[in-house]
């Protein structure tokens, strides 16, 4: 029988997915009166003085059936503007947003009145997108405009990508970073060189500390004032003990679970509020709930069912915020994706298994619940976590939720040493956004600054640094690809366009790096940061987080550079079934003419098959790529990669010509780091040896991979056992990261057809969920388009 | 490139009908499967009838070949990369055909260096062949999935093509054979040709007295391979018999049940 707690749940769901996504330009009002109101001062005042406002003057709700509360926006459902980022990018949209194909947001009437006449006209030139396109090197500004690389996402929305301490909000309460924050502005003296600059920052601090505290007070106000109205008596009940939470946190430091759970939330928006990013990650709340859990079960205060009620209302709340993207950053990602990950299992400071009752809960949250977010995962320590968690997690895989995605707990330890953790901290880390990695309270990183087409790599190297489908030069010349008399020559041309492309994206992530020192101060995320409070620095600056990296770019087109290398070497070199000739004027032609080379370009090695005559360059291509990052240095360290895609595939992919891999002009690149579409014939195991041979560790913005699975496969015991180990080898291959889609490809396009009846039906995107029918239709076709395992066996030759 | 020290029978030649990797159904965990060409049976209801010949053989539509040669090493070089999974999921090197004892001595190459490898081994075979050669294969298999098809000699004859008493007398020779590995029978349930009672009385009877014995399982008839006997010009002969429902699967257990104790 289904559990009563369920019913509030489902009333909850409903209520969600009847929720239209609204455009919220109210916050950027208030922010733009807070700026004008103290012209003249420090940016971060400034800064503070709008989210003071913001706090006060916002539009609040409680919605029914609701136990933890607050929102982000007027209504439930909404993105935000953050006019001191990206003023102008809806500028040009206020028109289309509400109908555009990818990620529309309703902007009503007067919402574009309050844009247009209260918002706009100040922050031209002045918010951080357009400063960075006044400024941007040329260089860049071609490589983007021919879609070699994508680079204007920061400069579009801000920080994100980062885990606040969330044991010190739970632990000291906002008052209580804010009384340290008072503490240390006391301490300073003017007369000391550095001290006024901390003043700044000491009394943003407090600024926003209080107006965090105030807005929650205005929630405890709000649910008395419904509980007065209120005539039903066990609603009633549950408003007053909604105002009693909210007048104690996040102020004061939680008492039990549930007020444990609505101070994360509330800190939660507080931090999304202030700037509209993906990815402020809840990281390991299994570990930071399980004090209280524990305390309110012995007190008998707290049943299973009061504590699982509450995680899935909290589930809930986090689905409800949605990330505003201009129109082209939404092709990149689509399907609002807010990526706010969570995680359970892994180790404690002592090694020893870190699972208890809530990690399982917190499958069984996104079992209740069936939505996108948030972005559930495993981080699965092979030598310690129990066969029962996993086996937990492959059940709701096989219930098609696409979560939790798995992660190898291991390699995630290995890249937090990477980005210079020592192992005293690194085995506290958690899954980031899509795929990334952090460590709640002490990193601050841009982990997705710029994509690099690797397809254009190839083409660069075999078009003498020019685009095939522009025409302009945007690399540097490398020669005509007929006179490379060996593979080496040829190989090494890629590499040319690959160095070249690296310094163009680090001096841009230099020029955002600039920007955000400058024009983005965060003094409410900040707040979680205790190392920002012990320097006296905002987050924005070098040395105010405990660690910091450089930019993480993303690459995107694994198997397409892959597959493109080994047909050339394959090809023209080993085989020599192709002259260069022939295999250049058949790339220029799009193979119209030339099918009798398409046809040999698709019959190569492909990636995916676990052969080494594709795989043989995995290794040494991504080597490159990131050794090349690590030359470059930054003002917060070193740059690093990552392979998160996201859905940048398919438009990135409109950029590329046709590639030797047999890939026709235009079409989408590959997703993730898994095979090209029905390339990888081998099954499960073949494509995760050739998985395998990417460097992950040394990528330590994360590497996403990709899978599709049949329903069929794992049904029953025995399915779930096989899923099992197919999840404890990929551990042991140091394959960072799986998640798999586990529907059929029917329902996919039923669901195209009928999207009415398929409102809430989940799709892995790419290191995040959407619901399907919320994304545009290239997109949809794109991953109707991957391969999907449909039964175990694979096979290898003599077929 | 990892090195394997040399072994005997490295260079020996196969002839290779296909091979699978994670496979679920050929023993335990994810198994590759080699299939070796060639086999002396023609049972009727036979779903891989291109797995018969021993010589490569042209589809008559022109698209397809079936067999390939490869050395020793060259197959163990596949079932080596899935080693990884074999760890946890507690699969390995399955040899299937065909008959693997058609090929006896490269089937003894590829099973003895598996095992100094650490790799799990497993056969699928009928037991048509010497004691002589299943005294010198098995001490390398772990597990034996043996196929007795029909008990009756003369039913066996008519619709296998040979004799079933070299297959008896070499399961009963496991008795005396010095080897730890475990045995398993596997009849395949064809409706109106062995699932009658006094039939599958018989193959219990038989099999309770096989000291080695797991379990005896048996399997639904499907009628597979339709397709490959049209490409390769032959003609399915055996008349159109349904595929056992779950029920009667059941029934036909619950009587071998009586003599054996584990049938699944």
């Amino acid at each position: 029988m289904a559990k009563a707690y369920l019913d509030r749940i489902e009333a909850l769901r409903q209520q969600y997915l009847a929720t239209r996504v609204d455009m919220d330009v109210y916050n950027a009002k208030y922010v733009t009166e807070g700026f004008k109101d103290t012209e003249g001062q420090p940016w971060i005042i400034q800064k503070a003085t709008g989210y003071k406002y913001e706090c006060e003057r916002k539009q609040i709700y409680i919605q029914d059936h609701e136990l933890l509360v607050g929102g982000v926006g007027f209504k439930p459902r909404c993105g935000i503007l953050n006019p001191d980022s990206a003023s102008g990018v809806i500028e040009k949209e206020v028109d289309t947003i509400s109908t555009r194909p990818f990620d529309p947001f309703y902007l009503s009437e007067e919402g574009k009145k309050v844009y247009l006449e209260d918002v706009k006209d100040y922050w031209k030139n002045k918010c951080v997108l357009d400063r960075w396109n006044l400024m941007l090197p040329e260089d860049v500004k071609k490589l983007r405009a021919n879609g070699a690389i994508f680079i204007d996402r920061k400069a579009v929305r801000g920080y994100g990508e980062t885990t606040v301490d969330w044991r010190l909000l739970l632990a000291k309460g906002i008052g209580g970073i804010k009384a340290e924050a008072e503490e240390a502005l006391a301490k300073l003296d003017d007369a000391v060189p550095g001290d006024l600059e901390k003043s700044f920052f000491y009394r943003s601090e407090i600024m926003v500390a209080d107006a965090i505290i105030h807005l929650s007070h205005r929630h405890a106000d709000l649910a008395e004032k419904m509980a007065g109205e209120c005539k039903d008596e066990k609603r009633r009940a549950e408003l007053l003990k909604i105002a009693e939470v909210c007048r104690w946190v996040p102020e004061h430091p939680a008492r039990n679970f549930y007020e444990a759970c609505q101070s994360i939330l509330s800190y939660e928006y507080a931090c999304y509020m202030e700037q509209n990013a993906s990815s402020y990650n809840l990281g390991r709340l299994d570990q930071y709930l399980y004090p209280f859990y524990k305390a309110d079960k012995e007190a008998g205060i707290l049943t299973d069912d009061d504590a699982q009620e509450l995680l899935d209302c909290l589930w809930i709340k986090i689905a409800e915020m949605s990330l505003f993207q201009d129109e082209v950053t939404a092709q990149y990602a689509a399907g609002y994706c807010i990526t706010v990950q969570t995680s359970c299992g892994g180790i404690d400071q002592y090694g020893n298994d870190a699972t208890n009752e809530l990690s399982y809960m917190m499958i069984q949250a996104t079992m209740d619940v069936k939505f996108k977010e948030p972005n559930l995962s495993v981080t699965y320590s092979i030598a310690k976590n129990p066969d029962s968690l996993l086996h937990k997690a492959v059940e709701a895989i096989g219930m098609g939720l696409t979560m939790p995605a798995i992660y190898a707990n291991d390699v995630g330890i290995r890249m937090m040493l990477n980005k210079g953790v020592p192992l005293s901290e690194a085995w506290d880390w958690n899954p980031c956004g899509c795929v990334e990695t952090n460590l709640s309270g002490r990193l601050k990183e841009y982990t997705d600054i710029a994509d690099i087409n690797m397809g254009a790599m190839v083409e660069l190297a075999l078009n003498d640094g020019k685009s095939r489908i522009t025409g302009e030069q945007v690399s540097v010349h490398t020669g005509d690809p007929r006179n490379f008399k060996t593979f080496e020559e040829f190989f090494n041309a890629v590499k040319t366009h690959i160095n070249y492309v690296v310094d163009a994206i680090t001096s841009g992530d230099q020029l955002l790096d600039y920007l955000s020192m400058n024009y983005r101060p965060v003094p409410a995320l900040s707040l979680g940061f205790p190392h920002c409070m012990e320097v006296g620095k905002d987050y924005s600056q070098p040395g105010a987080a405990k660690y910091t990296v450089g930019g993480g770019v993303i690459t995107v087109g694994q198997a397409d550079i892959v597959n493109s290398i080994a047909a050339v070497k394959y090809l023209v070199y080993d085989e020599k079934k192709l002259t260069m000739d022939r295999l250049i004027k058949a790339l220029d032609a799009n193979f119209e003419g030339y099918e009798d080379v398409q046809a040999m370009c698709l019959a190569a090695p492909k990636y995916g098959n676990d052969d080494e005559r594709a795989d043989f360059c995995v290794g040494e291509i991504f080597t490159h790529v990131v050794d090349q990052f690590e030359t470059y240095d930054t003002k917060f360290g070193k740059m690093t990669c990552g392979m998160l895609p996201v859905s940048g595939n398919t438009p990135i992919g409109q950029w590329v010509g046709a590639l030797p891999s047999g890939r026709n002009a235009g079409t989408p690149l590959t997703d993730g780091i898994g095979a090209t579409g029905g390339t990888d014939v081998n099954g499960p195991t073949a494509l995760l040896k050739s998985v395998s041979c990417i460097p992950h560790a040394r990528y330590t913005q994360g590497t996403q991979l990709n899978m599709k699975f049949e329903p069929e496969m794992l049904k029953g015991e025995d399915g779930i056992a096989h899923a099992m180990n197919l999840i404890k080898t990929m551990s042991t291959l140091d394959v960072y990261h799986a998640q798999v889609n586990c529907v059929d490809r029917n329902t996919l396009l039923d669901a195209q057809a009928h999207p009415d009846k398929h409102r809430d039906l989940l799709i892995r995107v790419a290191g995040y969920t959407a619901f399907f029918v919320e994304l545009g239709k290239e997109t949809q076709d794109e991953i109707i388009g991957r391969t999907e395992i449909n039964a175990w066996v694979g096979g290898c030759c003599g077929r | 490139m990892a090195y394997i020290p040399d072994y005997e029978g490295k260079n020996l030649t196969c002839m290779v009908l296909r091979i699978e990797r994670s496979s679920i159904h050929d023993g335990e965990g994810f198994r590759t499967v080699v299939f070796l060409k060639g086999c002396p049976l023609r049972c009727q209801w036979c779903s891989t009838p291109e797995s018969q010949s021993p010589q490569i053989e042209a589809a008559q539509t022109g698209d397809t070949t079936y067999g390939v040669s490869m050395t020793v090493e060259q197959i163990l070089k596949e079932v080596r990369k899935d080693i990884p999974f074999y760890f946890h999921s507690g699969g390995g090197m399955t040899l299937s055909g065909g008959e693997i004892f058609s090929q006896p001595e490269a089937a003894k190459a590829l099973l003895r260096e598996a095992r100094a490898e650490g790799i799990r081994t497993a056969i699928e075979t009928s037991f048509f062949t010497t004691a002589h050669a299943v005294e010198r294969v098995l001490p390398y298999v772990e597990t034996a999935f043996v196929d007795l098809k029909l008990f009756d000699a003369e039913r066996h004859k008519a619709y296998c093509g040979v004799d079933n008493g070299t297959i008896l007398y070499n399961l009963l020779y496991t008795n005396q054979m010095d080897w730890n590995g475990r045995l398993i029978v596997r009849t395949p349930l064809i409706p109106g040709i062995n699932d009658m009672p006094e039939e599958l009385e018989a193959i219990g009877r038989f099999c309770a007295q096989l000291k080695k014995l797991q379990y005896v399982q048996l399997l639904p008839y499907h009628r597979l391979g339709t397709e490959t006997y049209r490409k390769l010009g032959r003609t399915y002969q055996l008349p159109e018999v349904p595929t056992p429902s779950a029920e009667h699967m059941e029934k036909c257990r619950a009587i071998v049940r009586k003599w054996v104790a584990d049938v699944r």
